[in-house]
């Protein structure tokens, strides 16, 4: 194997919702692929079949069942952490064991909500007032499968709800249903998608020409230093030195000022730049953000887990192909 | 209505003679060919290319999606000499690609070990503050 590559990988932070780290040695070919696989090659576990038994609420059934698929549901692993659903479950479409749906392929959920019995078991202030029916309804008959009405403790202490909203109930109002999981990936549709946010960004690499900023005066390097935006430049006002400022790396954005400034303080045209600002090519910056239905972490593993299993199905192909 | 169907931008449908992938050699340009690679997209395409253009027998390589609703990339390679088929790079490069994705998920562990291993320090000292 000739032209293997081997990247690195440094956790920045990591946290119940995100997760940040940085990438390098590799190229941007293989960052922009790990973006896309987290994005649309994860699995993960959404409502996708609802039969109603009752709805006489405001809102259509398929406006509901719509809403049902869009909530996250996690595969709860020893840590509580909200695994891999591949581990659990199969595919639906892959699923042997059954005709229809079973316990390796679907997880079932009962929403039961009848108005006039929520109401009576409600304090007296608050009778009268319409029942906000809520993902914490919603009962899951396995107990490895929960729903992720928040992403972590914090964020349920600090929300007023008690959940993800569904529909609003009032007086006379219930609603009865059945809803089946099932395990799918974001290609089919984006309410598998275990991520809100997958990004990378390019890390940037500055590079101070001191010999050329020897030449400026003291008030040309305040100018410089004050027109750059991000503020990655800082002035040592007794030496009258040029150096970068702490925490750099974070906030270049790349933008233009610099290069305009420093054009214009130029003696000739042709003088090399006194700062040049550049992006990286292999060190980049992943942010992942999960929707609740995957830990942060998991999904990175998982994502290039999926990645693997693509590859080698590939090379398993080519191979037979080939003989 | 006419939308296709969701499943068939990710799943084979080998009951109707989907293959993988398809490899016809050139008829004009010697030590070519192109591949069609069922149910791909970027994702493969973009990595795989930029791998055989590591190889200094790839002499030539590119991709292209031919409409996004067709599920299919198709793939061509030229070799610099005769002695080197397009199906032997790309297997190459394949292999290559799968170590270097289980060698990053490996050091994508190791890297969380780390940082969990010196939060879990920072964890305990605050606490004894």
């Amino acid at each position: 194997m000739p032209n293997q590559r081997f990247p690195k990988c440094k956790i920045v932070s990591s946290s119940q919702s995100s997760l940040s780290f940085e990438l390098y040695d590799t190229d941007v070919s293989m960052a922009n692929t790990l973006r896309r696989c987290m994005i649309a090659e994860v699995p993960t576990m959404a409502i996708d079949l609802v039969e109603f038994e009752n709805n006489t609420s405001c809102l259509q059934d398929e406006y509901i069942a719509h809403r049902l698929g869009m909530i996250p549901c996690k595969v709860i692993n020893a840590d509580f952490k909200g695994g891999d659903c591949a581990e659990e479950f199969v595919p639906h479409f892959e699923c042997t064991a059954c005709e229809d749906f079973c316990d390796k392929c679907a997880v079932e959920f009962t929403l039961d909500v009848d108005y006039d019995v929520e109401n009576g078991k409600r304090a007296d202030d608050e009778k009268g007032t319409p029942v906000v029916v809520t993902s914490a309804d919603l009962q899951s008959k396995s107990d490895k499968v929960m729903i992720a009405s928040f992403v972590d403790n914090e964020e349920r202490e600090s929300s007023q709800d008690q959940g993800i909203s569904i529909v609003k109930l009032t007086s006379g109002q219930a609603i009865k249903l059945k809803a089946t999981a099932r395990m799918g990936i974001s290609k089919e549709h984006a309410k598998w998608c275990p991520v809100g946010v997958a990004t990378y960004r390019f890390i940037p690499e500055v590079f101070l020409n001191q010999e050329q900023l020897a030449k400026l005066s003291l008030d040309q390097k305040k100018q410089l230093v004050d027109c750059c935006p991000d503020r990655i430049l800082t002035l040592d006002d007794a030496t009258g030195k040029i150096e970068l400022a702490e925490g750099y790396e974070d906030r270049a954005t790349f933008t233009e000022d610099l290069k305009y400034i420093q054009s214009a303080m130029k003696f000739h045209p042709e003088d090399e730049d006194f700062v040049r600002v550049t992006q990286s090519t292999n060190r980049f910056i992943f942010t992942v953000e999960s929707t609740g239905s995957m830990h942060p972490e998991e999904i990175v593993k998982s994502a290039l887990k999926r990645l693997q299993l693509k590859l080698s199905n590939l090379t398993e192909v080519i191979t037979r192909l080939d003989a | 209505m006419n939308a296709p169907e969701r499943t068939a931008a990710f799943m084979l449908d080998e009951d109707n003679g989907e293959q993988k992938i398809k490899y016809a050699p050139s008829t004009k340009v010697p030590n070519a060919g192109t591949f069609t690679f069922n149910k791909e997209d970027h994702t493969v395409g973009n990595l795989l290319r930029m791998q055989l253009l590591l190889d200094s027998n790839v002499h030539f390589a590119g991709y292209m999606m031919p409409h996004p609703l067709i599920n299919s990339l198709t793939m061509t390679v030229q070799t610099s000499a005769t002695h080197i088929a397009p199906l032997d790079v790309v297997k190459n490069a394949l292999d290559d690609l799968q170590s270097e994705t289980v060698s990053l998920g490996e050091s994508f562990e190791r890297g969380l070990r780390e940082w969990h291993e010196k939060e879990g320090e920072r964890g305990m000292r605050s606490r004894e503050l």
